[in-house]
This record gives C-alpha cells, structure tokens and sequence, in this order.
C-alpha cells in the first residue's frame, strides 16, 4: 500500500507542475511582452527618426560640400589641361595651385561628412540606450495593466509583418523552396532585402524596408494543397504569429478556402502565391485577395486555336481530374477549341485517386474516331492515365494530344516520359526561352540573389527555378505586394484600404509581359502555349510555340462566375474569342510579328 | 407507464429473439436479386453507359473483364502480403502501403541509374536486367524492413493486436513522411523492360502483354503461396500456428522465426506490388500508399482476413467492380464508381460479417 | 480481448475498465486541464489581453471540440469494445449538412440558406440516422474487422463528398455561418463566446456518457464488451446493443462537427479523409482510449502540438526542413511503445512520471526562454514525452536483461518464455 500512496503523491505533485507549467507557458509575460513591444517599437521608431534626421543633414552639407570642392578640382583642372596645351607656365603653376586648393577644400568636406557621421552615430547610440531602457523598463513588472492600445492609431507604421503559404507536403511539396526563393527574391530585388542564406530559401529575408518601413517576414506555413491545411496554416500565420499580410497558397482549394478566410477578416491582406482556380477570385469577390498570375482556364488559351487552326482537329476528347482546378482548365480548351468551330465529342473526369484507369480510358472514343485529345489528368494519375490510354487505344503519337500546364513542367513532362515528343502544353504565364531582354534579366536576378535553389528536399541551381512557374508566379505576386506598398509609403497607419486601392492598379512590366489586375483583382497577363521536344542530349524540353496577349479571366466574356465551369461547362459552342487567328507564332525563342 | 417504456426499450434493442429466420431469408433474397439484377443490366440492358450490354459489344466486355483480372492480380500480390500476415500474427500491418510504396521508389532509383538518366527513360531503353534487378532491390530493401520492424517494434508486443496496429500507423506516418523528403512529390513510374512490354491482337481487342504479365505474377505468387503453405514444413507449421499457436510453440517449434519469416514474406508481396504496380497502373507519389493500405484492406474485408484464398476471392470481386463501375455504370453515374467500388463492401459486410471466407478473429 | 490487451499487462486483471489507478490518473490529468483551460477562459473573458487570443481562440477551442469527436472513440472502445474509425465521418457528415443548409450563396453545395438552428437540428438528425444504419451494417462484427469496416466507411464518405458535387465537391463548403450568439469571426469584441460554447458541450458530453455508462443499457454494453457470448445466451441482442452504441457515439461526434463548422467556417471532404481519420484516432490514443477523459487530453496534446512543434527548441533545426509529421508519428510510436494506455499510463514504469517530470521542466524552461510562450508549450509536451520515452527504455532494458546484452544477440535468441503470444 506504501508503494501506491507514493505513486499516488509523485502523480499529485506532477499533474499539478505539468498544469502550472502549461499555465505559465500559455500566459508568459505576455503582457509583458506587449508592453515591451510598444516601448520597443516607440524607441525604434524614435532611433530611426532621429538618425534619418542627422544623417539627411550631414549627408546634405557633405555632398554640397563636396560638389562645391568637386567643381573647384574640375574647374583647376580644366585650367591645368589648356595651360599645359598652350605651354603657359604662369597659368600651369596658377592652375596647380587651384588644383591643391580644391583638393583640400575636398578633403574638409570629407572630414566634415565623417564628422556628421560621427554624430549620426553617437545618435543611435543614444537611441539604442533609450531603447534599452525602454526595454528594460518594459521587462519590469508593469505596475497596473497598460490601457488597451488605442484602435488604429495615427502613428505612421514602423514595420509590417508578413506570412508566406506554401506546400511543403502533398503532390506539391517539392516546389516548397522554390514558392518561397520567389517571394524572397522578390523583396531583395525590389525592396532592398538580404538574402539571409544564399542556398537555403527558407532562411528568409532580413533589411526589407519600403519608404523607411521594415518588412518583417514572421512566418512560413506549410500545407499539404488541401483546404483544412491552409486554413489551420493561416490562422496560426495571421492570428497567432500576427502576420498582416500573407503570400500564398499554392493550390486552388487552398486559395479557395483562404479567399474565404480573406473576406471574414477586412483587417489582413492576402495575395495569391500560385493558385490557378477560377472560383477564388471570380466567385469568392473578397476584396482583400489579389493575384498577379492567371487561372486555369486562362493558362490554356492558345491551346483550342492551334488545335482546330494548326494541327487542323475537328472533333477533340477531353480527360482531366474530377475537381474544380481540371474543370477550370479544360473549360479554357473547351471554348476556345469551340469558338474556333470545333467539337468536343467526348469529356471524361475520372475521379482524384483513381487507382485503375483502364474503364475510364475506354469511355474515350478511338484514335481513328476523334482527332485529339486534351490532357488535365494531374498528379499521381498522370502517367497512369496515359500508360492505361496505350494500353486501351494505342501508340501514343504527339500530334495528336496536348496538355495542360503539367505538360509544360519539367519535372513532371520527363516523368510523362519521351513518348509524348510533339505535343502542345498549355502555358502557366512564363515561356523560359523566350529571348527577350527581360527575361534574360529575371534570370540574372535569380541568379544574382541565390546560389542553390534546393527542390525536393535537393539541392538544385538556382539557375532552375528561373523555368519554374511556382518560383515566377510567386515572385510576381510578392512584387505587386511591393509596388502596392511603395505607391502608398508602405503606411498602413490608415487600415489596409489604400493598400488593395493600390494594389489594384498595379501593373507590372514582368519578365513575359505586363501584368495588371481586372475588376475581381486577378491577372491579365500574357499566355504562351509549349511544346514538347527532345534535344541534342536526348532530354526532354519544352519551347515556347505561339503568344497570346493579355488573356484576362472571363476568357473573352465566357465565363462569370455564375455558373462556374464544371463537368458539363461551359457548353461547345462557335463564339468570338478576341485572340482566335491572332496567336503570334515565336520561333526559337524569337516573337514573328 | 413504466412496463411502456420498458417494453419500448426492450423493442429497440432488440431484446426478443435474436435472428429471426425471416430476416435472414430476407436478407439472402435481396442479395439474390441484386446480384441477379447486375448481371441482367450488364448482359442486356446497359443502355447509355459507356460499354453498353455484353450482349450488342461482346469484345468490350471481355476487354472489361481482362481489365478486371490484371487489376485483381494486383490487389491479389499486395493483399496476400497482408492477409498472410494477419492470419498468423493478428497484426494489422498498416505500414504496408508504406513498404509498398518504399519498394517503389527504391526500385524507380536504381532504375534509373542503371539505365544511365535522370527521368523516365523510353521503353527501349529499359533492358531486362533494368527492370528485374530493381525488383529485387525493392523487394529485399523493404523485406529487410519489414523484419527490422517486426524485430524490434512488434515482436514484444505479440498478442496486443491493437497496439501493434497503432504500433505500424505511427511507422507509416513517420515513412510517409521522410519518403517526401528523400523522393520528393512529384509523381513518377517506373518503366517495364520492353521484352515484357508489348501488344497482341485478337477478336477485335488490343491487349498488352505486360498486363498478361501482371495476370501471370499474381498467378505465380498465388501458386508459390499455394506451395509454400500446402507442401513444405514451414508452410505447415505457418498453418498450424494460424490454426493454434500456443500448441505450436508447446510442440518445440520456433515459432519466433516463422512468425519472422511470413513477416517478411508479407513485406517482400508489398513490396513486389509496390514495383509492379508502380510500372503499370499507377506513379509513385505521395498519398500512394495509403491508398493501397486501403485497397489491402477492402480486399481482406470482403475476402475475410487470413485466408489465402478469401485474398484471392476479394481481389478478384474487387477487380471486377473497380474495372466494371466505370464500364457499366449510366455515364451520367460513371463519376460514382469510386463509391460503387465500396458499397460492394457493404453488401458483403451484410451478408457475411465476417467476409466471404473469413471466421471470427 | 483487444482492450484488454492494449494494457500490455498480461499480470493485470481488470477490474473493469474506467476503474483503477489508471482510470484515476486519467482523471487527475484531465480535471487539471478543465480546470486550466476553464481558467485561462474566463481569464480572457475579464481581461482581454492577457493571453493570447490564439491560445484560446483556435489552440483550446479546437481542443475541447476534437475532444468531444474523440471522446466517442473512446465511448465505444472503452464501453462497448469496439474501436471505430467511422468518428471523423460522423461529424464530417453532420458538418457538411450543417453546411449545405445554412450557406447564402456563393459556395459550392445546395446554400439552401436556413437559420442555423435548423441546419444544426438537421445536421445532427442526419448524422444520428446514419450511424444507426452503418452501425447496424457492422453491428455483428468486432475487434480488428470493426476497426476496418468503420475505416471503409470513412473512405466512403471522403469519396463520396469528393465526388458529390451537388452537395460539396473537393473544394468544400465555405462561408458556413454561426448563430449570431456566437459572433461573426470580422467582430473581435468577443472571440471567446465560442469557447465557452464548446466548453459547455463538452462537459455536457462528458457528463451524459458517464452518465449512460451507469445506465442498464450501458451495463448491459458492458457486458457486450467482455463476453457477447455469455450476453448473447442471456437474451441480450449483441448486435443491437452495438448498433445503439454506435448510434449514441454519431450524435456525440456529430456535436463536435457542429462545432467544427462553426470554428472553421468551412468544410471540405479532405478534413475526413484518412490523415483525418488517423489523427482523431491518435488523439484518442495518446490520451488513452479506454478513459473518457484522456480524448480532451490527448486532442489538447494533439492540437498543441501541431500548432507550436516548430517551436521546439532542439529540434528546430530538424523540423524547418518541413518534416514535423515525423515528429508527430515518432510521438505516437514512442507513446504506444512505453505507454500503451495513453500519457497516464505512466504508473507502469515508476521512474516514468520523475523522467517526464524533469524532461518537461527543462525542455519547457529551455523553450521558454529561447522561444517564448510558444517553446514553452511545445516544450513541456516533448520533454513529457521524451520523458516517458526514455522511461520506457529503462524499463524495458531492466525487465529484459537479455536486451540490455546486445540487440544482435535478441535478434538472435530464440522465443523468450513467458511471451507465449495469446490469442483467441
């Protein structure tokens, strides 16, 4: 009985140290830390004031200083050349003696910078000093609860916090370091940020500053590209670490339940990370979700007139995944192989997981009863599908199928394997070896702020992800963040209204054309339609065949939200497409216009 | 008022009598019907569905039924891993999707290293020793970790059926996991050596020899098990430990090393699934492995667990719906097929709680 | 049987399950978390302010509404012996519907746009009906098949909301609406309404299925659960009370779907697909499954640690290369390993409580001061496990000495006596 009663006791003490630890860990000085943080920002803010001050001053009469000096020495010197040339002693002499006296007017002028930097730095000094002390003071037992901080002060913001959602599990996760080097090189291009490590991503970025404002990046979340995990992911970016502005997600039911979580919560802004469903935008309508990068639908113009105009199909079969994104995307082939007078006979969506494709593929009508076909089957289903099509059909010859964006994905096209050598991809809004200016100088910013991009948990070049559309399409959206941010001084002192204000009438002059936002505050961008070939080196690569300009969501009027596109929409039918017969042909990387 | 409720309670539970005989007449009558009635709509109604009735396109219900049979023969070599497995020890493996995935990959790895690329190579490219001598790697990679887990995680804990079975769910979480890290997600296949790859024509049906191929493994696995458990001494003594293992070990046998044997022997089936399976109806990715744990189950569940033969009677009415749904379904019903696929269970489940040759555990 | 086994005590008898010092630690454990979290609650409710909003927002609210899903695993396991993974698809069931009847527009699903309270009756109506009919279909199997019939089940319901697309879809249903009690998630004045609200129903939940274990018919369960021969041969319907079982075990976990959907304000059939089946399942074990109680404490546990694993000092490093699942995985696996009855399972090994105790303490401590409240938490879990962990080895190496000479030479040795494998 001893044993038990002691056993019973050790149970009693521990049980209650667990609950007071969990207690003392739920609450650790979180007022305190409060209170610390408003001293801490108060005396940052005061530092950063004070020494932008000073140094504006000094820098000021340096430069004046210098200028002066500086006109002096090239002034002597002028007078010391056409001396020299005339052969005029006098003069030279007269002229080297300026010569010296500008130099040491220059030399004051230096010593004065220095002096006036000295003082900046005594300044911050004393600023870092009073920071401590607020710090200090601040760690110190408060003596009464603080007031609660009053509601949106107008205090101009010192710093911004912000979140990024990317997949670090699921069909996606590999991509996790390239959706995040996007978004970090993005601020070290655009907002002067330092790579903290220049092979590891998700070491972030430090020294982000717009207009004298910090950008401070809080948080990475990892989902797995469904819903429950974005959103469980959001919340612990926005709500608990408190970020105010989040990049992400990557995938389209994820952007769909984030759209959602944007519209319940006015005070937060969101941009869009990859995420390519139609409904998020179109139907969702949250005011405070944008997205630099274009849907489903939009990412496959080009396809159906190449089909119908090009490789001459009349009647076409569809195949993709049954859910909202293979939907989206095949309804952009759909209508606009329609408008061009085409048919599409047949539309078959096996569902998600479908572990057996063999009685789904015969549902296809044969190679000799259709012209061709169009792919949306993604993710593990792929391959299958396409090994279950040989198996039921026939040979699989290039010419007659074309994909979607996943047929334009490295990585997942070598997976596909060379039997697919010919055939059409629709475009996810880049076209690498495009050889334009600007993209060559995308390129060399990837390269200039990363050395190693790691990709599937690998290291891989940086140089890799320039042909990747998750690093681009996150990189751009992180930009339109940027340039949102600079139109309005980075001050959010005001809410988050000016902010999507100016966010909305961004437009980028990104690497493969201009990007600005319509009504509902997604992409109208530029499109480009790949094909598959095999090199020299008897790899597989993509080139970039046809450009469309400027496709924007309701693909031409086609669509609106209402319905949005589903196994049976939008119908086959012959309508005016602005772009139909005016697809611009690129050949080796070049535009033919 | 009282004697009312007590009565009602009574009703509700049930508490008169327990299985009247016209329940279970009923029950039986209804399965009749309904299995009479799927074949009369497969044979001669069928309209508007994909296939139409057996009897307007014979050669598309043959090719329906090969379909059915080499997906069966899938199912069959990983759920004979499984049921084996459970049969002898009561152990739930639910980490056999993981080394079915796990062989997988390592066998897609060294694939491609033997055939000297970095992504799917052609087919004629794969030499016979290309795709062999992967299998095999796989397969003795994740046997290897099957008697590794089964050595130091399950051994000790013989008897506790649950445990072990929450014992192998953590595992799989934890492979799952690191096999994201070390593979990464995109989905990829591993490539069949083109001596087996190939087509024959006949009556109007294109068929591939490497799903003949997929027919014969299950075949040559069925038999070799078959063999295995009929006519030499450690199959004896495995059927004799399924049947009573405490008299088993009383007897002197070391019961230790049979159980570690069919645990490997079970991990070698998931594994030999996984590459196979791998090469032909599905890419290896994520979520891939639950989803053949899950097929493991569905199949002992309607076969009954622990029996080789309910293994291969369950795969094969399993096959038979997952190719037949999408074939013989209204094409406006065709995206249901998923379900189909499972309410067969529930029938099943109904009829024989048990599974079709399963006895209580 | 199973359950019995689960102890992994062959010595023991139990003397009924939910009696003992294992029934009693559970409780202790448990009652200190109520009292806590009833605590940091109405802390928050007088003083906004003081802890974080998130701590009791998501981290404990959530807690407390997986609890109650988790608490009727945990119902059936301990009362009627039966382990069901169908739970996850009983308040997924209940949510969609709640879903389908409440939306306005704009989201997929019928948005058939009734008042709330309708849609909460409907929901729990349907769900309730439901799990009669499954559990009538499973009602005359148990142990392990019941554990993959109810698993089947789960995957039917996951397809089939996937594929329904009338009612969801993958997608899901967004833009769930509460009942104005509760408050819109734009109006912060008062988040914690629906923490109370969750903390009523669980502790509603938990009185009536205490209270039901004591009825007739959960004696009679009881008796299902140890003996359905001897039951059956009394004139009890085996299989009806079963069915009833799990009948009473949908509508609890339809509750906490109805507070699923109002904390989250959204729906998708990926919540209950397997990773969500085997969650609820892991929450119920690390609480341990035979004691009611332990589901509140092994979903605080769960939910905690998903939130803050990435402020776990030590292993930061490890886990921002993305791989916490291995983590949470390892946790389970070392939890079953040395405590098979859950986290109070610690009585087994004496020094288990001591080791977890300090393994708390300074991993807390340690986290605490490098990662502030955050580490704390996540560092008083892992350190506790850690703890029972390292427990555990002790004592296993101690009661195995042949171990403790070498693995080579156990893997070597042949069948140890006294671990004649029982079955039955």
């Amino acid at each position: 009985m001893r044993t038990v009663r002691k056993n019973s006791t050790w149970l009693r003490l521990s049980v209650a140290a667990m609950a007071l630890a969990l207690l003392a860990a739920a609450c650790a000085s979180d007022t305190g830390a409060e209170d610390a943080d408003a001293a801490l920002s108060a005396a940052q803010s005061a530092r950063g004031e004070a020494s932008t001050a000073l140094a504006d001053a000094a820098a000021a009469a340096a430069a004046a200083d210098a200028a002066l000096a500086a006109a002096e020495a090239a002034q002597a010197a002028a007078d010391l050349a056409q001396a020299t040339a005339e052969g005029n002693e006098a003069a030279v002499a007269a002229a080297e003696q300026a010569l010296a006296e500008a130099q040491s007017a220059a030399e004051d002028a230096r010593s004065q910078a220095a002096a006036a930097e000295q003082e900046a730095a005594q300044a911050r000094e004393a600023a870092a000093a009073a920071e401590a002390q607020a710090a200090e003071a601040a760690a110190a037992p408060p003596p009464e609860p603080p007031p609660p901080p009053p509601p949106a002060a107008a205090e101009p913001t010192t710093s911004i916090k912000l979140a990024i959602l990317s997949d670090c599990e699921g069909a996606f996760g590999a991509f996790h370091d390239r959706d995040i080097a996007g978004v970090v090189t993005a601020f070290a291009e655009h907002a002067g940020a330092t790579v903290n490590d220049r092979t590891a991503p998700q070491a972030g970025f430090s020294n982000a500053s717009i207009n004298g404002v910090a950008i401070e990046l809080v948080g990475i979340g990892c989902a797995d590209d469904t819903a429950e995990a974005a959103l469980r992911e959001t919340r612990r970016l926005m709500e608990d670490i408190g970020a105010e502005i989040m990049i992400g997600p990557l995938s389209g039911d994820e952007s769909i339940a984030v759209a959602n979580y944007a519209k319940d919560h006015p005070h937060q802004t969101f941009v869009n990370g990859t995420s390519g469903a139609q409904d998020s935008t179109m139907a969702v309508r949250a005011p405070n979700f944008f997205r630099f990068n274009g849907d489903g639908a939009q990412w496959n113009a080009g396809l159906g007139d190449i089909a119908h105009n090009v490789l001459g199909w009349e009647t076409a079969a569809v195949i993709g995944d049954d859910y909202s994104f293979a939907w989206t995307s095949t309804a952009g082939f759909i209508a606009e192989f329609c408008a061009a007078g085409g048919d599409v006979i047949s539309r078959v969506y096996p569902p998600l997981n479908t572990t057996d494709y063999s009685g789904f593929v015969e549902q296809l009508p044969g190679v000799d009863e259709v012209d061709g076909y169009f792919w949306a089957v993604g993710g593990a289903g792929l391959v299958p599908a396409l090994n279950a099509f040989e198996d039921a059909k026939g040979e699989i010859v290039g010419q007659q199928h074309m994909g979607n964006l996943f047929w334009g994905i490295p990585d997942v096209f070598r997976a596909i394997g060379p039997r697919v050598e010919g055939s059409y991809s629709g475009g996810f809004g880049n076209a690498p070896d495009l050889q334009t200016d600007k993209a060559a100088e995308f390129r060399a910013i990837i390269n200039s702020h990363f050395d190693e991009i790691p990709f599937g948990g690998a290291p891989a070049p940086a140089d890799a992800a320039y042909f990747d559309a998750f690093f681009m399409n996150y990189y751009n959206n992180a930009w339109g963040l940027i340039e949102g941010l600079k139109a309005i001084g980075a001050d959010l002192s005001g809410g988050h209204e000016p902010l999507w204000e100016a966010i909305s009438n961004v437009t980028l002059d990104a690497a493969f054309g201009e990007i600005s936002l319509d009504s509902n505050r997604t992409a109208i961008q530029d499109q480009y339609v790949g094909r598959i070939y095999i090199d020299d080196a008897g790899e597989m690569q993509s080139s970039t065949v046809a450009f469309v300009p400027q496709v924007d969501q309701t693909f031409g009027g086609t669509f609106t939200g209402d319905p949005p596109p589903s196994r049976d929409f939008p119908p086959c039918e012959v309508r005016d497409l602005p772009w139909i017969g005016n697809a611009t042909p690129v050949v080796d990387g070049v535009l033919q216009n | 008022m009282t004697t009312v409720m007590t009565g009602a309670v009574n009703v509700l539970l049930g508490r008169r009598g327990r299985h009247v005989p016209w329940q279970r007449a009923a029950t039986r009558l209804l399965i009749t019907a309904a299995i009479v009635f799927v074949l009369v709509w497969i044979i001669f109604l069928a309209g508007n569905t994909s296939n139409g009735p057996a009897v307007s396109a014979p050669s598309d219900f043959l090719k329906s039924i090969l379909n059915a049979l080499t997906i069966s023969g899938l199912y069959f070599i990983v759920a004979s891993g499984f049921t084996l497995v459970f049969g002898l020890m009561r152990t739930v493996q639910m980490a056999h999707g993981s080394l079915f995935l796990l062989a997988g990959y390592f066998a897609l790895e060294y694939q491609l290293d033997f055939v000297g690329v970095t992504a799917t190579p052609d087919r004629n490219q794969v030499a016979w020793a290309d795709w062999w001598l992967p299998l095999v790697i796989g397969v003795v990679v994740v046997s290897g970790l099957g008697l590794f887990i089964q050595q130091v995680f399950l051994r000790w804990n013989q008897g506790q059926d649950l445990r072990q079975a929450l014992i192998t769910i953590a595992i799989s979480i934890v492979l799952g996991d690191q096999m994201i890290q070390h593979f990464g997600g995109v989905a990829e296949p591993i490539t069949f050596t083109h001596e087996i790859h190939g087509y024959v024509e006949f009556i109007g049906i294109r068929y591939g020899i490497h799903q003949f191929f997929v027919i014969g493994m299950a075949l040559g696995v069925g038999g070799f098990l078959w063999l295995l458990l009929k006519k030499t001494r450690t199959g004896m003594v495995i059927r004799a430990g399924v049947d009573d293992t405490p008299m088993v070990q009383a007897l002197g046998i070391n019961v230790q090393k049979v159980f570690a044997v069919a645990f490997v022997l079970g991990s070698a089936l998931a594994g030999l699934g996984g590459v196979i399976a791998g090469s032909s109806v599905t890419s290896l990715s994520p979520g891939v492995d639950g989803q053949w744990l899950l097929h493991s189950l569905v199949v002992v569940i309607i076969g009954g667990m622990g029996s080789l033969g309910g293994a291969a009677a369950g795969s094969l009415l399993y096959g038979v719906v997952t190719a037949f749904a999408p074939a013989y379904l209204p094409t406006d019903y065709a995206y249901y097929s998923i379900i189909a696929t499972f309410v067969i269970l529930a029938l099943v489940l109904a009829m024989r709680p048990y599974g079709l040759f399963g006895r209580p555990a | 049987m199973i359950l019995t086994r689960l102890r992994g005590d062959p010595g023991e008898t139990p003397g009924g399950v939910g009696s003992g010092d294992y029934a009693r630690n559970t409780r202790k454990l448990a009652a200190a978390l109520f009292v806590a979290l009833v605590l940091v609650g109405v802390f928050q409710a007088i003083t906004p302010g003081v802890f974080r909003h998130y701590f009791v927002d998501v981290v404990m609210t959530r807690s407390l509404l997986f609890g109650v899903a988790a608490a009727s695993i945990v119902f059936l396991s301990a009362f009627g012996g039966m382990i069901s993974l169908a739970q996850t698809l009983m308040y997924g069931v209940c949510a969609f519907t709640v879903g389908n009847a409440v939306t306005t527009g704009g989201s997929k699903g019928l948005n058939l746009g009734w008042n709330p309270w309708v849609g909460v009756a409907l929901g729990i109506g349907v769900t309730t009906a439901l799990g009669f009919v499954m559990g009538l279909i499973a009602s005359r199997s148990s142990g392990l098949y019941y554990l993959m019939i109810t698993l089947a089940y789960g995957v039917i319901g996951f397809y089939f909301f996937g594929q329904v697309t009338v009612l969801s879809g993958f997608g899901g249903v967004n833009q769930v609406r509460a009942p104005a009690f509760i408050g819109e998630p734009t109006d912060a004045t008062n988040p914690e309404r629906l923490f109370f609200t969750v903390l009523v129903v669980s502790v509603v939940v938990y009185l009536l299925l205490r209270y039901v274990s004591r009825t007739p018919f959960g004696l009679a369960l009881q008796g299902v659960r140890d003996d359905p021969v001897r039951m059956n041969s009394l004139g009890f319907n085996v299989a009806m009370h079963r069915t009833w079982a799990f009948t009473l075990a949908a509508f609890i976990a339809s509750l906490g779907g109805v507070l699923y959907v109002w904390e989250q304000r959204a729906i998708s059939p990926t919540t209950i697909s397997l990773v969500g089946i085997l969650n609820l399942l892991i929450m119920a074990i690390i609480g341990g499954v035979l004691v009611l109680e332990g589901a509140w404490l092994g979903a605080f546990i769960y939910i905690a640690l998903e939130n803050y694993v990435r402020n776990v000092v030590f292993l930061n490093n490890w886990i921002e290369e993305a791989r916490f699942r291995t983590l949470a995985g390892a946790i389970v696996l070392v939890l079953v390993l040395a405590c098979p009855d859950g986290v109070v399972g610690l009585r087994k090994v004496r020094g288990a409580v001591t080791l977890s105790l300090i393994g708390a303490a300074v991993w807390g401590t340690v986290g605490g001061l490098q990662e502030g409240d955050r580490g704390a938490i996540a560092g008083v879990i892992v350190g506790a496990v850690a703890g029972i962990g390292a427990a555990g080895l002790v004592g296993w190496l101690a009661g195995h000495r042949d171990t403790a000479r070498g693995v080579w030479s156990r893997l070597l040795a042949t069948g140890r006596p006294g671990q004649v494998p029982a079955r039955n």
